[in-house]
This record gives structure tokens, C-alpha cells and sequence, in this order.
């Protein structure tokens, strides 16, 4: 009986492990939105009723969303439309057109894709009949004969909206300001970016039909709030179906934020960057330490998600190399040192590798010109030197100038975690001179 | 059905009776044996193979004869024939008589068009009736345009029984098709008429030989008549039987004859005149010799009729596509030989070919022509061809063809405004159009009584309009047109035709053409071809019915290398007949100086006019005729959102925004929205700020430590290198020692990239590709003055 007892214990813990993995995870992933957008209310209310009158009164409108990268832009416009979908006076009255800069890369391709998305008539199925011109001539057309009081209004969202300002003649902008400033169809033009210099992108008449409406989104968060953030990311909601789970599960995470060495990671956090996305990576490495076992989220698991979220790629890429190769890089800090910064050669390389041999080393041979060389094109290969723009053209491999792409203090850290670095090369990286 | 209308005074209707008797799988057309031309009030005839017809020639009065076969079997008038030549008659001809011709280097196509109506005819070997029915004709002998011969009685096979002209015949069945005399003298006709080529003159007779070949009807545009000779002796009798219209043309004639689309649809056969209106000038005559064997010269006037029958055709294939399709012509230019031997693969293409889908049409037109002086005649033919255009498999979905740009009408009504602030909103926004626009009474009138003299003068005239964006330069066209309009309504001056073109609003410089010449015709063409359509209306001498005021928006983005758009733009109005104004707007003054080349500037005149920015009373103006007495706004908080905006652009968008925006946080900052005040000084500040102040400053104090470090970094080490540009390493060692100095713990490499990129995103850094890694250069997009200002506030 206790050991049927045991089992369903066992395969209720596993139950709920799954369902707080993926609760934490739908949020970490972004594929949830927030239930209200936080730290951000005046620009939702804003934004909403901006499209609330587009929809209702159609009201031609035009606005951007500027921020930085991971500052919830698309959060905040897609709670705006969300919540815009559930009123019944909207629902049927708004028709959406999604383009992203990343995708439509000229304007042939956003027209049509437009065309698609509005179901115009010159498409059948999914394709898009007409050329370029044809399609312009169509759409305009088409905007021009709607009015305000009988058509159904458009809301177009234009995404990475700074690429599109780099296509040809920005037609497809001037003619969508264009509209939402004209007695035509109502729309609204709604672009995200991230560029704060976007205006200056725009050409002058396409600028003047914007009706420069910014909407900023600049996080002014002091750290107490994001330790605030990371306490309600990480705790369950309420509707939770183990309310017992749920509630040890939540003081455990109340403890951990209580932490002095996970509140100075989450400091040092903060300081580096305060956007989410890069909080949601390191809370998502936490949450993968999380099992049946170990149900919880322990001060350590933090630690080591931070450890490996601060990583340096290309230090860690040192440990992969041979001692020769790691020879070549120290011969190159040097000639750094020495020369100040001047571009190098495989031939002043290997001078400088010949001359510690020559003192010191009693662990190293001598190795001939060509091991060197494919050494030092090992390390070509690897991007950790990278040849200076334009002498590719035809000098000799041996001479042709190249620069070191890792800093000093990369190196340093690389040699101290270096399996069995020999002494005398750690000497030598650490003098002063070669 | 068909339906082809003439030039002439009467309107003939020309269309096919009875089924198709085969189809020619190569040509995809239908081989008919008769048709039928029904003249307006009169009743229908019926041609069939094997009749005898007239075909509209030089002479009114004297019509061509000819004999309906597959093709045309010509025949010449007395009158046709050379003076000196009728003494080889030995007698004097009968008026009514025609010779059967038997030169064969003439074409023997003619286009349905030309053919009048059936005439009778009678055979050679009676003699010459006393009647002075003038519309039966006799043949006795035939002649070759050398002498004249006796007619060989199996060609002229004649009608059973003449029918009554005006009725239809009831289509006897006749044995397949005429047998046509070889030529004797051909190679040397040949020659003749080689030499002839080039010396073709006015009044020549054409010769049209009527060759039965496939059945039915093949009708084709003609285009064509270079003088290409047909080949005649490559035909074969019998089985073939066609019916082969063709017609002949001056030269002239050549691009001018009439395009004939056929569109076939539910088994109905449309044949749409698509006539330039050159052709409308010109007359396709059309010539036959008759063959002497009739004295009596008499002059064969006319409304003849001569009817012959014609072959039934054996086997009708009753072919019915369903389903659309549209062939167009493509002209092709066949002499007979080639022609006749396709047509003699084509003869077997039904029986081989299983089911037939789709039914093409042909229509053939040839021309020929011989010099009547010389007795020599040379022919020129051509035939044209419609290929199919396109086939459309099952499978592809149909191309929308006539596709109505529209947006979906919405379902809910819209909601009225239900306070002031969003009535003034309303009013506010830069898409309601005012009755009349304040501020601009000076460049209105220069405007209107520019277009309206060019108007009442009927000439034409360019105009340039300058400004910088938001000035009102359309919105003031635009109202002009609108007034102009009115004053034609009223009659008070010509009516004209506005037409409106914006450089932005298309994908390519060419495509002005395509615009102009849709909204001018509502035709589509390619940009080649419409500007040679538009260089033909506007250069054609026939005056114009009504001026055309061309307004051409955003001019520079018409600018192309050659600037051959711009060019002709400027270049029609100065066209004698053109009648046309063109008003073109662009942002700068000096545009026809910067970028137009000489010869463009001078076409374009010195009739310019620029709009200077709004000042901030003219702003303010604007914005109380908008708001045309709402009470919404405090006077000073109008001032300060006009003075603004005057100083900065005198941009009036600019200016009406703002006030919108006003409205809005007015009504947010109220508690209820209902019972909001006027919008104040205060208001109008905060929009002011949100659309003017650079979000750049607030970025700055909103990034993170590491990022303001970063960006004192940046700082730090331009002003130890003394340059404005660093490269990551730098800036590095800098950051890693204000890191020390502020007590923080130094980031790595990577964490460092991390931010600088983080920055460079928001175009505070300007950076170069990030593959670079420590090597990338970095530059500051914002001053340093910014940066110490957002800074030390912190």
C-alpha cells in the first residue's frame, strides 16, 4: 500500500514539476503575454486610445514606439491589441496589416504582403496578381475610395519600422502617411523601432505627413522594482492547481530574492542591462537546474546560471588551443605591448616565439616554419586574428599584416584556467617583455 | 456572332451563320461556310461559299467583284481594264460584264469588311440578257492582264440558281470546292510584277484572287500590305476550303487596319473592333478583273447582288469549348505558299488530334494591289495570325482580370464625436478638408487665373510651384481645380479635364505615362507604349475637345538620367494643338536650376511661383478657421503652438498635430473626460515636448550603470586621443578603470560588447559590424554636452 502510495506521490510531483516548468517557461519564452503591461500604463493608455479612436471614429492616426532593444515594445502593442480585440465595438471594426522590416525588404515584397493580408481582390489564394506598379496603383486605389465614416479601418503595424525607411523613395511610408493624412480610408500606421534617431531617417516630405507622435518606452526602473520583477517572473500565479506546491514553491522564492549573493548577481545584472530579455535567459538557465528532485530554486543554481550567463565565448575558446598555438598568442600580446597596437606578421611572430625559446624555455621546442604557420592559420580560422582590411591582396602569407580580436586581459584569464599551461610560457606571458 | 462595323455610311453587321464546318487545330481557327452581313434596315444576306460578291473598292459606284471561295476568286470590270487593252475584245464589252481574272500574283484575302453584298452572276455561256437589272454581271471570258481568254467552265461553276438578293439562300450543299485555273504565264507575271514592286500608285486596282482553301471563316485584322507576293499556285483544290478574306490597302493603310479581338465565349464569337481612328481616313479599295466574254460595256453600278452558293461543308465538328479565352492577334507575315502548306498539315490536325478545347479564331487579311497603267500587278500580301495568347491549364487559378480596388466596409457605424474637445479634434486633423483655405488668397489667385486663361485661350503652359512640406501648394491646387470645376459647371468657362499624377506614388519615373494615358483614356499600357500613345494625342493636329490640366506632384522623384519623362511633360504643353496645362509642385525653389538639364528648364518657363512657410499669425488663422468658433482652445495656447511651430518649420501639419494632441491630454488629464476644460498653455507645453524634444536625454539617463559608464568611456578616451572615433579596445581600458573608480566589479569582454552594441541599437554609439568584436570603431551620435548634462542631473 505505501509503496502505491509512494509511486502516486512520485508521479504527482512529477505532474507538478511539469506544470510549474512550463508555466515559467511560456513566461521566460515570451509566448505569454503579461496580464497588464507594468511600469508602462501612460504609454498603453495612450497607444490604446489612440487605436480605439481609429477603430470607432476612424480617425486616421499615425504614431511610432520607440525604445530600446528588450524594453517591451511588442509587449505593449500586442496587450494594446489584446485588449482592444475584447471590445465588441472594435472586434469586427479593425483590420490588421503586420509587416516587419526584417522580413519585407523592399516595398515589391511589403505591397504584396499587404495585398495578402487585407484580402484584396486581386488575390486569389495566396497569391498576388499584378506587378509592382499594378499593385501600388491597386492598393491606393483601393485606400483612396474608402472613407472615414464606411470603410473598415486598417491598422498597420510596421515592425523594425527604421528598415523600411530605407527603401527606395520610402513610397510605401509616403503613401501610408500619406493617407492617414487625407480624407481616404482610415488607417493607423504603427511602427516599432528601436532607433531613437528614426525621424532623422525620414525624408522631408515623408516627415512632414508623420504626425510625430512618439511613444517612448524608457525604462526609469530602480533596482528594488527589478528585484521586484524577478520575484513576481519567478512565483506561481494563484490559479495554480496545487495550492500547497504553489505556496512552498513561492516562499522559496521570496527566500532566494532575500539572498545577499543572489541579490549582488542580480546587482551586477541590473547594472550590465535592464531589459528583460536578457533577465528572462538568465532565470530560464535556473530553471532548467529545477527537477522532481529538487523542486526548488536554490541560491546556488543562480550562481551558476550567472557564472555561465557572463561566459566570455572567445576567452573560452583559448582553453581549445594547443600549447604552440597559445605560445603565438602570448608572442603576439607582446609584440601588442611593444608596438602599440600595430598590425603583425606570421614572420615577426614566429621572431618573437624563436627569441623566448632561445632564453628560457626548456619545455618547448623549436617547430618548424610551416607547423607555425598552420598554427598561426589555425588561429586565422578561429577569427582570434583577423587580417587588417585590404592587404589580402597579394602578399605572401608570411607577411601579410594581421591584428590580434581579443583584449589582453582575456588572454590573462585564459592562461590561469589553461589545463597544465607549462610554467615557463605563464612566465613569460606574465613578464613585462618578451 | 460577329460583329464588325464599317466605315461606311452604312453600318453593316457582319457575322457568322451556322456551325463551324472544321477546325484548324495548327491556326486554331474555325472554318465557316457562309456568313452573314446584315445592313441596318435592311434585311440579312447570307454569304456563302462559292457567291459572288462586291467588294468596296476606289469607286464607289463600281465595287469590286469577286466570288466567295475559300479565299477570293477576283473578277475585273470592264472599267478595270486598260484602255488600250479592250481592243483585244474585238467587241465592245457589256456594261454589266466582268472577266474572270486569272493572275494569280494578286492576294486573294480580303477582309470582311470591305465585302458590300453578294451580286448575281451568270454564266458565259448565255448571252447577254437585255435586262437592265444592274445587279447581275456575266462572265465570258477571263483575263490574265494580258489577254483575254475563254473562261474554263469548271472554275466558273455557276450557281445552280441565282437567289433573290435579299434573301438569305437556303444553303444548298455543293460539291466541295472549285478547281482554279492554273496560270498559265505565272513565272513570267512573276517577274512583271517583280519589277512593279516599288512603283505602286494611287488608283491602282488590287487584285484579289479568292482561293477556297479551309472552310469557314477565318477572319483576321488585316494589318500589313508591304507588297509581298502570294504565291498562288501552291493550292490545292478540293478537300481545303476556306474562306479567305482579305482586303487591300494603300500603304498608308498599313498599321491602320482595324485590330479585331475575338473573343470567344460560350460558343458566341465577339469580334470587337479595336480601329484606330486613323483608319477611319482611309479606304480599303479593292479591285477585280473581269474576264472578257461579254460585249456590253455598261456601267455596273451599285447595289448589284450576285449570289452563288456555295459548298456545304461536309463534316461539321461541333467543337464547344467551355470557358473563357481571349486570343490576341500577332501579325505574321505569310505568302500563300507557306500559308497553304500549313494549311494543308492543318487539314489533319482534327483527326488526329483527339478533343479540341479551345476555339481560336483567325482572321486574315491581305492586301494586294497591281499597277492598272502597266497591266502589270504585283500583290501584296500578308496574312495575319492570331496566336493564341495564352492557354490556360486547369489548374492555375484564374487571374482576377477585373479585379475593384476597395477596403471592406466596416460593420459599426461610426461613432460621432460627443464632446467639444473631440469635435475639435476632428476638425483638427489635417485630412478634413476646409471650404476654403485661409492664408492663401495671393497664390489661389495667381493659380486660378493662370490655368483659367490657358483654359479660355486653349493653349497651353507649365507652371512651377515651390514650397517646403506643409505649405498648402496641393491643397491650393487642389482648390483651384475645385473652383475651376464649379466655373465649367456654371458654363462660365470651357469644360477641361483635370488630371492628377504624384511622382511618390508611383514605382518608376515611366510610370507617369502609364497614369496619364489611364486616367486620360482609361487604357493600360506598357510605360513604351503609352508614352507614344500620349506623344501621338498630344501631337495629332485634330484639336482637342477639351483642355487637360495636368497637376504633377512631387516632381523631382520624375527625375530620371535622360530626363525624358520631365522633357515631354514640359514638351506637350508647348505642342500646338495639345491644349494642355501642366502645374507641377516640388519642395524646392531652385530644382528646374539644380537638376534639370537646359533644354528641360527652358520647356518648363519661368512661370514659377513659391509658397513661403506659414507665419505664426497665418498658423493661428488656419487652425481658428478649423476650428471655426469652437470654443476649445485658450487664445494664448493657440499662440504658443502657431509661434512654435512657425519658428521651427511652418509646417501647418506640424501645427495642427500638436493642437490634436493638445486636446488629447487635456481630455487625459482630466478626471472626467466629459467635463474637460479648454485646452491650456499647459497642454499644448506637453505636446510640444513629446513631439519636438529628443527622446535622447531621457535614453541617457534611462540606460543601465554600465551603459552611462560606457558612454563616459567614450568620452574619456576621445579626449585623451584627441579624436572623435575609438576603437572598442580603448574605450575598453577606459571603462574598466571607471569601473574601479565608481567600486564596481569590471566586466569581461564579452558583457562589455554586450552593452556597447545595446548602445549602438539605439543609435547612441554609432558602430561599425559587430563581427569586428574588439576591433570595431565607435563613435558618439550624440554630443558630449548631452551626455554631461543627462549625467550630472542623475
Amino acid at each position: 500500500y505505501s509503496e502505491i502510495y509512494l509511486i502516486k506521490c512520485s508521479l504527482f510531483i512529477i505532474h507538478v514539476s511539469v506544470q510549474v516548468q512550463q508555466i515559467l517557461r511560456e513566461r521566460f519564452c515570451e509566448r505569454r503575454l503579461p496580464d497588464r503591461p507594468e511600469g508602462v500604463e501612460a504609454q498603453y493608455k495612450h497607444l490604446l486610445e489612440l487605436l480605439r479612436r481609429t477603430a470607432i471614429h476612424g480617425e486616421s492616426n499615425s504614431v511610432l514606439i520607440v525604445g530600446p532593444r528588450g524594453a517591451g515594445k511588442t509587449m505593449l502593442l500586442q496587450c494594446v491589441l489584446r485588449d482592444l480585440q475584447k471590445e465588441e465595438k472594435v472586434q469586427k471594426n479593425l483590420l490588421q496589416v503586420h509587416l516587419s522590416g526584417l522580413l519585407q525588404t523592399d516595398d515589391r515584397t511589403a505591397l504584396k504582403e499587404i495585398t495578402r493580408q487585407l484580402h484584396l481582390e486581386n488575390v486569389v489564394g495566396d497569391k498576388v496578381f499584378g506587378s509592382f506598379a499594378e499593385n501600388l496603383a491597386f492598393l491606393l486605389e483601393a485606400l483612396k475610395k474608402g472613407n472615414r465614416s464606411s470603410s473598415c479601418p486598417v491598422l498597420f503595424v510596421l515592425d523594425e519600422f527604421d528598415l523600411f525607411a530605407h527603401h527606395k523613395n520610402q513610397t510605401l511610408l509616403y503613401n501610408l502617411f500619406d493617407v492617414s493624412q487625407s480624407a481616404q480610408a482610415p488607417i493607423a500606421v504603427v511602427g516599432v523601432t528601436c532607433r531613437l534617431d528614426v525621424l532623422e531617417l525620414l525624408e522631408k516630405r515623408v516627415k512632414s505627413r508623420f504626425s510625430h507622435r512618439q511613444i517612448h518606452l524608457l525604462s526609469s526602473l530602480n533596482f528594488t522594482q527589478y528585484l521586484e520583477r524577478v520575484w513576481t517572473q519567478l512565483s506561481l500565479p494563484d490559479s495554480f492547481p496545487d495550492k500547497k506546491f504553489a505556496q512552498e514553491w513561492n516562499a522559496g522564492v521570496k527566500t532566494l530574492c532575500e539572498d545577499k549573493s543572489v541579490e549582488e548577481v542580480l546587482q551586477r545584472h541590473f547594472n550590465s542591462s535592464k531589459d528583460f530579455r536578457s533577465l528572462h535567459m538568465l532565470l530560464m538557465l535556473c530553471l532548467s537546474h529545477v527537477s522532481v528532485a529538487k523542486p526548488t530554486i536554490k541560491p546556488a543554481d543562480l550562481l551558476e546560471a550567472s557564472r555561465m550567463y557572463f561566459a566570455d565565448a572567445t576567452a573560452n575558446m583559448l582553453h581549445g588551443l594547443s600549447i604552440l598555438e597559445l605560445c603565438l598568442v602570448i608572442a603576439i600580446k607582446h609584440l601588442n605591448d611593444v608596438y602599440e597596437g600595430e598590425p603583425f606578421n606570421l614572420q615577426m611572430v614566429h621572431n618573437e616565439f624563436k627569441k623566448f625559446l632561445h632564453r628560457k624555455s626548456n619545455s618547448m621546442y623549436n617547430f618548424e616554419q610551416p607547423v607555425v604557420m598552420k598554427a598561426f592559420e589555425h588561429l586565422q580560422q578561429l577569427e582570434l586574428i583577423r587580417p587588417v582590411d585590404g592587404s589580402t591582396a597579394k602578399v605572401q602569407r608570411e607577411y601579410q599584416l594581421m591584428r590580434l580580436t581579443l583584449d589582453h586581459s582575456q588572454i590573462m584569464e585564459a592562461l590561469q584556467k589553461y589545463p597544465q599551461c607549462p610554467t615557463d610560457v605563464k612566465q613569460w606571458a606574465m613578464s613585462a617583455f618578451g | 456572332r460577329m460583329k464588325y462595323f464599317t466605315r461606311m455610311k452604312i453600318r453593316r453587321v457582319y457575322e457568322w451563320s451556322g456551325k463551324p464546318r472544321s477546325f484548324n487545330r495548327r491556326l486554331k481557327t474555325y472554318d465557316y461556310d457562309s456568313f452573314a452581313i446584315s445592313v441596318e434596315g435592311l434585311s440579312k444576306i447570307i454569304i456563302n461559299t462559292g457567291q459572288h460578291i462586291l467588294i468596296e473598292g476606289y469607286d464607289e459606284d463600281n465595287p469590286y467583284v469577286a466570288k466567295m471561295k475559300a479565299v477570293v476568286q477576283w473578277f475585273m470590270r470592264v472599267s478595270e481594264l486598260p484602255v488600250n487593252k479592250l481592243k483585244l475584245l474585238g467587241r465592245d464589252p457589256h456594261p454589266q460584264e466582268i472577266f474572270y481574272y486569272e493572275y494569280r500574283n494578286c492576294d486573294n484575302e480580303v477582309n470582311v469588311e470591305s465585302i458590300l453584298r453578294p451580286v448575281k452572276h451568270l454564266d458565259s455561256n448565255d448571252p447577254f440578257p437585255d435586262s437592265s437589272d444592274k445587279d447581275t454581271l456575266y462572265v465570258k471570258l477571263s483575263w490574265d492582264s494580258k489577254v483575254f481568254g475563254v473562261v474554263n467552265s469548271t472554275v466558273m461553276e455557276s450557281p445552280a440558281e441565282p437567289a433573290p438578293a435579299s434573301s438569305p439562300p437556303s444553303s444548298t450543299p455543293r460539291g466541295p470546292s472549285r478547281r482554279v485555273l492554273p496560270t498559265p504565264d505565272h513565272a513570267i507575271m512573276q517577274k512583271a510584277s517583280l519589277g512593279e514592286v516599288g512603283c505602286s500608285s494611287v488608283g491602282t486596282p488590287a487584285n484579289v484572287e479568292a482561293e477556297s482553301l479551309h472552310s469557314a471563316t477565318k477572319l483576321s485584322a488585316s494589318k500589313c500590305l508591304s507588297a509581298k507576293r502570294r504565291n498562288a499556285t501552291a493550292r490545292t483544290p478540293g478537300v481545303r476550303k476556306r474562306l479567305e478574306l482579305s482586303s487591300e490597302c494603300s500603304h498608308k493603310d498599313f498599321k491602320m487596319q482595324p485590330l479585331c479581338r475575338i473573343r470567344e465565349q460560350q460558343g458566341f464569337l465577339y469580334i470587337s473592333n479595336t480601329k484606330s481612328p486613323e483608319v477611319e481616313n482611309e479606304k480599303s479599295p479593292m479591285v477585280t478583273e473581269t474576264p472578257r466574254s461579254s460585249k456590253r460595256k455598261s456601267a455596273m453600278l451599285v447595289s448589284s447582288r450576285i449570289k452563288k452558293q456555295l459548298n456545304l461543308l461536309e463534316n461539321h465538328q461541333d467543337l464547344n469549348s467551355s470557358g473563357e479565352e481571349e486570343d490576341e492577334f500577332v501579325p505574321s507575315k505569310n505568302d500563300l505558299l507557306s500559308s497553304s502548306e500549313e494549311e494543308g498539315q492543318d487539314e489533319d490536325g482534327p483527326n488526329i488530334d483527339d478533343q479540341v478545347t479551345a476555339k481560336k479564331f483567325r482572321y486574315v487579311a491581305t492586301g494586294s494591289r497591281s499597277s492598272r497603267s502597266k497591266q502589270k500587278s504585283y500583290s501584296s500580301a500578308r496574312t495575319q495570325r492570331r496566336t493564341p495568347a495564352k492557354k490556360i491549364s486547369p489548374g492555375t487559378p484564374k487571374t482576377p482580370r477585373h479585379a475593384t480596388p476597395s477596403i471592406p466596409i466596416r460593420s459599426l457605424q461610426t461613432q460621432q464625436p460627443a464632446n467639444i474637445l473631440e469635435e475639435a479634434r476632428t476638425r483638427l486633423h489635417v485630412s478634413s478638408v476646409p471650404e476654403s483655405l485661409p492664408c492663401r488668397e495671393q497664390e489661389f489667385q495667381d493659380i486660378y487665373s493662370f490655368v483659367e486663361s490657358k483654359i479660355i485661350d486653349n493653349t497651353g503652359g507649365c507652371m512651377y510651384i515651390s514650397g517646403v512640406p506643409g505649405t498648402g501648394k496641393t491643397a491650393t491646387v487642389h482648390e483651384v481645380i475645385r473652383c475651376l470645376q464649379h466655373a465649367a459647371d456654371m458654363d462660365e468657362i470651357p469644360s477641361f479635364h483635370f488630371i492628377e499624377i504624384n511622382g511618390m506614388k508611383m514605382t518608376d519615373p515611366h510610370q507617369a505615362y502609364v497614369q496619364i494615358l489611364q486616367k486620360l483614356t482609361g487604357q493600360k499600357a506598357t510605360p513604351d507604349h503609352a508614352a507614344v500613345l500620349l506623344e501621338k494625342r498630344f501631337s495629332n493636329l485634330a484639336p482637342r475637345k477639351e483642355t487637360i490640366v495636368l497637376l504633377v506632384d512631387e516632381l523631382d522623384l520624375l527625375w530620371t538620367r535622360k530626363q525624358n519623362v520631365m522633357y515631354n511633360l514640359f514638351d506637350w504643353p508647348t505642342r500646338r494643338h495639345a491644349r494642355l496645362v501642366v502645374l507641377t509642385i516640388a519642395n524646392t525653389m531652385d530644382l528646374p536650376e539644380r537638376i534639370l538639364i537646359n533644354r528641360v528648364a527652358s520647356r518648363l518657363g519661368l512661370t514659377r511661383m513659391s509658397f513661403q512657410p506659414y507665419s505664426f499669425k497665418q498658423l493661428q488663422e488656419i487652425i481658428m478657421s478649423r476650428l471655426n468658433k469652437l470654443k476649445a482652445f485658450e487664445e494664448d495656447a493657440l499662440q504658443l503652438a502657431s509661434r512654435k511651430v512657425a519658428a521651427l518649420s511652418g509646417d501647418a501639419r506640424r501645427c495642427l498635430d500638436i493642437c490634436r494632441r493638445a486636446t488629447e491630454i487635456c481630455e487625459h488629464s482630466a478626471a472626467d473626460p466629459s467635463s474637460a476644460g479648454l485646452v491650456g498653455m499647459s497642454h499644448v507645453m506637453e505636446a510640444l515636448n513629446e513631439m519636438f524634444s529628443s527622446a535622447y536625454i531621457t535614453a541617457i539617463r534611462c540606460a543601465s550603470t554600465q551603459e552611462q559608464l560606457f558612454l563616459r568611456a567614450v568620452i574619456a578616451e576621445f579626449r585623451r586621443l584627441g579624436l572623435e572615433e575609438a576603437t572598442f579596445q580603448q574605450v575598453f581600458v577606459q571603462h574598466q578603470a571607471l569601473c574601479r573608480i565608481e567600486g564596481l566589479r569590471p566586466i569581461g569582454v564579452s558583457e562589455g560588447l554586450a552593452v556597447c552594441q545595446h548602445l549602438g541599437a539605439c543609435r547612441l554609439l554609432l558602430l561599425e559590424p559587430s563581427h569586428l568584436g574588439v576591433l570595431q570603431r565607435i563613435r558618439l551620435n550624440v554630443s558630449q554636452d548631452d551626455i554631461f548634462y543627462a549625467l550630472k542631473a542623475d
